[in-house]
């Protein structure tokens, strides 16, 4: 079962603003989506994209709502609110530097 | 606009838990059903597909609860559920919750009413529109070295001010009187107040109806003019509006109404029923009584300093038109005393005030550190549960939030049942209504006091919290609780809050102690009349409309001298100007002596009275040279005088030796031969130095009469004494009908308020203190039980155990008493201003307050050390 510390900590949250940046979707797409586009790497167990995705509803970056889905019954959607898309920004930009930094130094230590 | 979203989003999932849950429960399964659906498409059977992810999906209350937490709902839920346990804990723990809630009560409940009254009197601004710039104007004076901080100026002072003042956007002076309304059914004795038109605009206080005083009004020889207080305009015109313009008729001259005060409106301290308008004859210097306090708005940005500079120029300028004025200011040192209004309106009520805030603030104290070390001992029987709930999992900081939270819920009840306490002193206080205490009917528990219980509360709740949270840190893990002795850091700091609250104790102590012997000190002294409980006082006024000349006014004060004393069971009747105490009539006036006062200097003051003869033997004042007053001196107007004993002997060295010389007021009055010598009258208030008295045979208008009687008080006396007066004159109203007791009494009210409530506070304290000591020493017993036991067991004699806890007690009790004594030494200079015949280091206050607390905590202390005398060391061990 994959924990948060699975991933570098902070990155879920960056995974999902950008997978919902698209488009709306709900939790079960959520996981689908990041596993493929991924190339079938990162798994993202529901223990984790929960709690991260009422963690980002709470911070008010993302909107939910019920829905009627492809599933063929109501699912809950979650869709990027106004400063959810800011925030998008600011983690991209930070997670840019980041992973620069790392290459950097996995390159010229 | 985010921080509203994401508040609005906690809260709803707080209120609708049950609801978010069933959300959160529907979406993992949405997810599981997927999962599953997965797994059969690849090949599984429904069964497998199932058990497979549910392995894969791992805890499902897990993530249910870290989504909770991500919720943060937990932080506030855990609060509730803290509280929850804390009530409950003090519904079932009843020996615990009830004597801390009891003294939690009694401390907030008294810190909150006083602080009421405070707030009120001391604090709150008066209630005029920018009150700060309000101010009081008077004169101070020094008079034989004896600074007079409040002399009041006089008509002509006022016009000069008015004329010429820079500083006052608004000016007048007032002065308080009574006076009889007559014409509308039975005559009526109303209180007054006579202003000049500036007073009402300086307060900025409009009438509902009708206008304010104009300078029209001041002028003599226009229509006189009356503003009705609302009380008087509601209780004799029925509120009805169209009793402006009517005529009523105040000592027996015509006022015409013009304007009604609204119901809140307050004149300082004095509660009139009437307004009048005071007229102003423009004239020369020192020509009109010096009966007036002003009141003035500043302008805005004036300092009072710049306004004291601004009159005392004023001041000089009006001295100067004549030389003997000038000569008299500058030999009295007369200077303009400019100073906070609010400071008229409270007078010397907040150095008692103040000192009881500070015994109650003792008293408050005093509960903490009770309750301090009832949660301490608390806390220590519950050390196990705290071992095994840290052994469960909880953390240091969950054990001590719990404890904070049952501090404050503590604390919290406690505060609210003090307030209701506070809230009934309150109503009992105004209903006995002291009428000493100024601004009585602003008390009340407002906002501020809400605040003050709540403040006092929290703060005394955070702090056994805190201290109990501390002590559980010392013991976060099972430790072997059966140990033989004692934690030794546990029993310092009880041992420390026994010394601490002998100490507070012994401050009250020493506190009330000293104004016990001030207040027998004060009824030791001999006032200069003997039993006034039998000396009923009736207050006359004979208006010049009715008696326009002397002769006919003394005609008819003798007139009703005679029909009073024939009276059954009067035994002397007299009249004087004022009667002993009865300050509101007082006169002074310098006084210079044949051959003894310098010529071309200024005498010092006496307080003159005119009396009718007998007045010595209503009174009981003896007479200890000469003669009394005869009716023919006062038929005669002869020039005859009697005075205090204190006055002659200043001058001879044997009272009987002034007989014969002469006195006279002022340096130019006609002289008088000095006939009698009576003794000193404490005419000031019990608490003052006697004044030297100078008496007059004579008559004024109005007077105060004074019958001896064992029927003093009696509601047939007071039938019969009206029937008699009114057969004189049916239009006389009598006023201030009480005894001279009252009289007494009132003069010594400042002191006994303070008493009473200081003993109240000295009380508490002792018992806090008794309860104190016994908690420490019977939770020491407890601990050391089988250390006891073994002793016990070993041959140690009971006598012997019983004096070793004996000995601790008595130990803290006089670390305690030493620490008490040195602060009550440093503390007591601040009620220097009510002790009285007293030394503030009175020795055998001190040494007796110590001897009552050595005992109060050795009586405390015999009952566990007898307890533990007769344990049982057999059972004891056993039962470990």
């Amino acid at each position: 079962m994959p924990k948060p510390s699975d991933l570098l900590q902070g990155t879920l949250d960056l995974l999902i603003l950008k997978t919902l940046a698209r488009e709306p979707m709900h939790g079960w797409a959520i996981a689908k989506r990041i596993l493929a586009l991924s190339g079938d790497v990162l798994s993202v167990g529901q223990g984790s994209l929960y709690p991260a995705l009422h963690r980002l509803e709470q911070q008010g970056w993302l909107r939910a709502e019920w829905k009627d889905s492809e599933l063929g019954r109501p699912a809950k959607v979650y869709s990027l609110t106004r400063t959810g898309r800011k925030q998008l920004e600011c983690e991209l930009n930070s997670w840019s530097r980041l992973s620069s930094a790392v290459q950097l130094l996995i390159e010229t230590a | 606009m985010r921080l509203a979203r994401v508040l609005v989003h906690r809260l709803r999932s707080i209120f609708r838990r049950s609801r978010a849950d069933a959300d959160l429960e529907r979406e993992i399964a949405l997810h599981f059903e997927q999962l599953v659906r997965e797994l059969v498409a690849s090949g599984l059977s429904e069964s497998e597909a199932r058990i497979q992810a549910r392995r894969e999906f791992g805890s499902l209350e897990t993530t249910k609860e870290s989504c909770r937490d991500q919720r943060r709902v937990n932080t506030v839920e855990n609060l509730l559920r803290d509280l929850r346990y804390a009530l409950r804990a003090l519904r079932t723990k009843p020996g615990f919750s009830l004597p801390a809630l009891l003294s939690l009560a009694l401390g907030i409940g008294a810190n909150v009413a006083i602080f009421s009254v405070v707030n009120a009197v001391l604090i709150r601004p008066l209630p005029y529109a920018s009150p700060e710039r309000l101010a009081g104007i008077s004169n101070s004076a020094v008079f034989a070295g004896q600074v007079f901080p409040d002399w009041a100026l006089s008509l002509d002072m006022y016009a000069a001010y008015r004329d010429n003042a820079r500083s006052f956007e608004e000016f007048g002076v007032w002065t308080p009187g009574s006076a009889a309304v007559t014409g509308t059914g039975a005559p009526q004795q109303v209180t007054t107040v006579s202003m000049t038109s500036g007073v009402l605009r300086a307060l900025a206080a409009k009438p509902v109806l009708g206008r304010w005083f104009s300078s029209a009004d001041e002028r003599p020889g226009a229509p006189r003019a009356v503003i009705l207080s609302y009380h008087y305009w509601q209780q004799h015109f029925a509120a009805d509006p169209r009793v402006l313009g009517r005529l009523l008729v105040v000592d027996f001259v015509p006022y015409q109404v013009v304007g009604i005060m609204p119901r809140n409106f307050e004149f300082l301290n004095v509660a009139p029923d009437l307004f009048l308008a005071q007229t102003v004859a423009p004239g020369t210097p020192g020509s009109s009584d010096a009966d007036y306090f002003g009141v003035a708005r500043l302008k805005p940005g004036i300092t009072l300093a710049q306004a004291r500079q601004d009159i005392a120029r004023v001041l000089n300028a009006w001295a100067a038109a004549d030389p003997s004025w000038r000569q008299a200011l500058a030999e009295l040192h007369v200077k303009p005393n400019i100073h906070p209004l609010k400071q008229d309106v409270i007078g010397d009520v907040g150095a008692v005030l103040e000192v009881l805030m500070g015994a109650l603030a003792v008293v408050l104290l005093l509960v903490c550190a009770n309750v301090a070390n009832l949660v301490q001992v608390r806390a220590q029987s519950r050390r196990d549960e705290f071992a095994i709930r840290a052994a469960l999992g909880a953390g240091w900081s969950q054990i001590a939030r719990q404890l904070i939270v049952e501090g404050i819920a503590l604390a919290v009840l406690g505060g609210a049942a003090g307030l209701a306490l506070a809230y009934a002193a309150i109503r009992l206080l105004l209903l006995i209504g002291p009428q000493d205490l100024p601004r009585l009917r602003e008390i009340s528990i407002d906002s501020a006091s809400f605040g003050f219980a709540l403040a006092c509360s929290l703060v005394a709740g955070l702090a056994f919290g805190l201290m109990a949270a501390l002590g559980s840190a010392l013991a976060p893990k099972l430790r072997n609780v059966r140990t033989a002795t004692q934690t030794r850091e546990r029993l310092l700091t009880q041992s420390t809050l026994v010394v601490a609250q002998v100490a507070l104790a012994l401050i009250l102590l020493v506190g009330a102690g000293l104004l016990i012997r001030s207040f027998a000190a004060l009824t030791a002294v001999k006032p200069g009349f003997t039993h006034p409980e039998q000396i009923q006082t009736i207050r006359l006024f004979l208006p010049d409309a009715e008696f326009p000349d002397s002769a006919r006014v003394v005609r008819t004060e003798a007139q009703i001298l005679n029909n009073i004393a024939a009276i059954p069971g009067v035994q002397h009747a007299a009249f004087a100007t004022a009667l002993p105490l009865e300050l509101e009539y007082h006169n002074g006036n310098p006084v210079s002596v044949e051959g003894k006062t310098p010529p071309g200097r200024i005498p010092p003051n006496r307080t003159l009275k005119q009396i009718s003869p007998g007045l010595f033997a209503t009174l009981g004042t003896r007479l200890v040279a000469g003669r009394d007053f005869t009716w023919d001196d006062l038929f005669q107007q002869r020039r005859v005088a009697i005075i205090s004993e204190n006055m002659a002997r200043e001058y001879w060295s044997e009272p009987s030796a002034a007989l014969g010389q002469r006195l006279r007021i002022n340096g130019d009055g006609p002289w008088s031969v000095i006939v009698g010598v009576a003794e000193n009258v404490y005419d000031d208030g019990v608490d003052q130095p006697p004044p030297g008295l100078v008496y007059f045979p004579g008559v004024r208008r109005g007077f105060t009469l004074a019958i001896r009687t064992s029927r003093a008080g009696s509601e047939s006396l007071l039938r019969d004494i009206g029937a008699r007066i009114h057969s004189v004159d049916p239009n006389l109203p009598l006023a201030q009908t009480r005894t001279l007791r009252d009289l007494y009494r009132r003069s010594m009210a400042r002191r006994s308020i303070a008493l009473v409530l200081l003993a109240v506070a000295a009380a508490i304290a002792v018992l806090l203190a008794f309860v104190g000591v016994y908690g420490v020493l019977a939770y020491t017993v407890a601990q050391r039980r089988r250390e006891i036991s073994i002793r016990l067991a070993v041959g140690a004699e009971p006598a012997t155990i019983r004096a070793l806890f004996l000995r601790q007690s008595l130990a803290l009790v006089s670390i305690g008493a030493v620490a008490g004594l040195l602060a009550a030494r440093l503390l007591v200079r601040y009620m220097a201003s009510l002790l009285f015949g007293v030394p503030a280091l009175d020795l055998p206050t001190y040494a007796f307050s110590a001897l009552l607390i050595l005992l109060a905590a050795l009586a405390a202390g015999y009952i566990p050390a007898r307890r533990a005398a007769l344990l049982n060391p057999i059972e004891s061990l056993r039962a470990d």
